[in-house]
């Protein structure tokens, strides 16, 4: 049969698939050394040549694609030829006609599909990751509760490590179906640290040193430019805010915790150095029988 | 071998052991100290692109200074004073390998354009001079900067981005660089640099870019598209 043969294939009616199978019962007495010898000959050159173009496309593309995008295009490529190598082979093999692999081909797809539907949702939500690039390896993300560095990005999942280090493999259609922040895409993040001071403290002069740490601090970005502020007053302390850009892609982006350990102590020591205090929390309890003249006054305190 | 450097700021020591070469360096507190093989022929310290420290995070380097008016049509010749990073190399059998880089210039980043779409840079402060200005080659060099304005307004520029990747610096009685910037509308310059050697600085720095490997695939330039001030 050749190709234009093909365009004129008709499915035969159940009788003649019957006739058609009896028929071909002996199919594997049929199979001679030299259809065997095609068959992997033929499987083998479609493995090399399968290699040979994700070697090329590699090399060729590397500027282009991400690791993760070249590793699932050159794993399809790759499978595609050995399908079509096995789907040119096998007939000559097993001496079948084309409508008997079609059928059976369909067949089995049903079969897997049926039996792996989850399989194949991931699959297909691999490939929608991989069209929408929402991330890639290396990048900081938190999606359904989960907070990490993407180690991996393959065709039915996402592995991700925690920055416990704890390795946590998701399914790729639950990524594809829940929110993901990504902190790396954009080049620059803010980041937000609220500080308290007592009532009595200059808030000027806390303002004034915080701003001096911030501008000395190498990765705190000079534009946009840090704001420090008083965003409200507590019944214990007035809260200064301050809100910072650094680089996305420094290393202590990765998480909160690394960045608060590197400027909330600094900011701590130098207020206190300025005679600025954190307040403790205060309340001022009133005894109904106790007179107004012995309440404590303030240095009592 | 042993080989040592030390004035105010900068101490450098190898010390061969006859089976490894002991580097040290302290540059104003900031220590590195490593064994080399005994491979290498010379040891060379030359400045390098100023994108280095304290880690990699940018190849690009913006210089502020203060704003200047250019006049459409009009070619304005200015110098600014850019940081200095010192590069350490290892030359054996024609091959240049990078050591260590030091400086004694602040460090400081910034963002330039916005946050989705802008690229961080190493930023730094400079006065505008009309005249090569005296500096101290360890700390800061000075960059001759043309700038045209193409397009048909009066712009002020204020600041001036550049791709490291595609860098030129010279060395002799001082550092120099020399790079133009073209005005082609109210939001897009082109920053370029030149590969010709000023007179005072005839000596071609080792580009640290091409010496750890990376080819050059955009060597035309930064197109700043977010404005020049």
């Amino acid at each position: 049969m050749n190709v234009l043969d093909l365009f004129n294939l008709t499915l035969p009616s159940a009788t003649d698939i019957e006739s058609t199978v009896t028929s071909e019962n002996d199919i594997f007495a049929s199979i001679s050394p030299r259809d065997v010898f095609i068959f992997f000959v033929g499987v083998i050159v479609a493995y090399i040549i399968g290699l040979a173009i994700s070697h090329h496309i590699r090399v060729r593309m590397s500027h282009r694609l991400k690791k993760d995008q070249l590793d699932i295009l050159t794993l399809i490529i790759r499978v595609a030829l050995i399908v079509i190598a096995i789907g040119i082979s096998l007939p000559g093999l097993l001496d079948l006609s084309v409508t008997i692999i079609l059928i059976s081909l369909v067949a089995v797809i049903a079969v897997i599909g049926i039996s792996s539907q989850k399989v194949i949702s991931n699959l297909v939500a691999g490939i929608a990751l991989l069209y929408e690039s929402p991330f890639a390896t290396g990048d900081f993300i938190s999606t359904g509760g989960v907070s990490g560095t993407v180690v991996s990005v393959r065709l039915f999942s996402v592995r991700i490590r925690t920055v416990d280090g704890i390795y946590v493999h998701i399914p790729n259609d639950q990524i594809y179906s829940t929110t993901v922040s990504n902190n790396h895409v954009n080049v620059a993040l803010r980041f937000v640290y609220s500080v308290g001071i007592r009532y009595q403290d200059d808030v000027n002069r806390a303002e004034e040193i915080i701003g001096r740490i911030l501008e000395d601090y190498t990765f705190v970005l000079k534009n946009p430019e840090p704001s420090v502020f008083v965003s409200d007053i507590t019944s214990d302390s007035v809260v200064l805010t301050i809100r910072v850009w650094f680089p996305s892609n420094w290393k202590l982006t990765r998480d909160d915790v690394s960045l608060s350990t590197a400027i909330l102590p600094r900011i701590k020591e130098e207020l206190e150095i300025a005679g600025i205090e954190m307040p403790y929390a205060q309340r001022v309890v009133w005894f109904a029988n106790q007179p107004h003249e012995t309440i404590p006054d303030e240095t009592d305190k | 071998m042993d080989f040592s450097y030390a004035d105010a700021d900068i101490q450098i020591q190898l010390t061969d052991n006859k089976k490894l070469v002991n580097y040290e360096r302290d540059c104003a507190g900031k220590k590195e100290s490593r064994y080399l093989s005994r491979t290498f022929s010379a040891i060379l310290l030359h400045p390098v692109e100023p994108v280095n420290l304290p880690e990699a995070l940018t190849h690009y380097l913006e210089i502020s200074f203060p704003p200047v008016l250019i006049s459409p049509g009009v070619e304005q010749i200015v110098y600014l004073k850019f940081p200095v990073e010192i590069g350490v190399f290892l030359e054996s059998e024609g091959k240049t390998d990078p050591l260590d880089v030091f400086s004694l210039a602040p460090v400081k980043f910034s963002l330039y354009g916005s946050p989705s779409s802008g690229v961080i840079t190493r930023w730094y402060k400079s006065d505008l001079y009309t005249d090569i200005p005296v500096t101290d080659p360890r700390r800061e060099g000075v960059m001759r900067l043309q700038i045209k304005n193409s397009g048909t307004e009066t712009m002020t520029v204020s600041r001036a981005v550049f791709d490291s990747s595609s860098m030129c610096i010279f060395y002799g009685s001082r550092v120099a660089m020399t790079a133009a910037m073209e005005i082609l509308s109210p939001l897009i310059a082109h920053t370029t640099f030149s590969d010709t050697a000023p007179a005072d600085c005839p000596n071609r720095a080792i580009d640290l870019y091409l010496a750890r490997g990376f080819s050059i695939t955009n060597g035309k330039g930064f197109f700043m598209v977010a404005g020049t001030i």
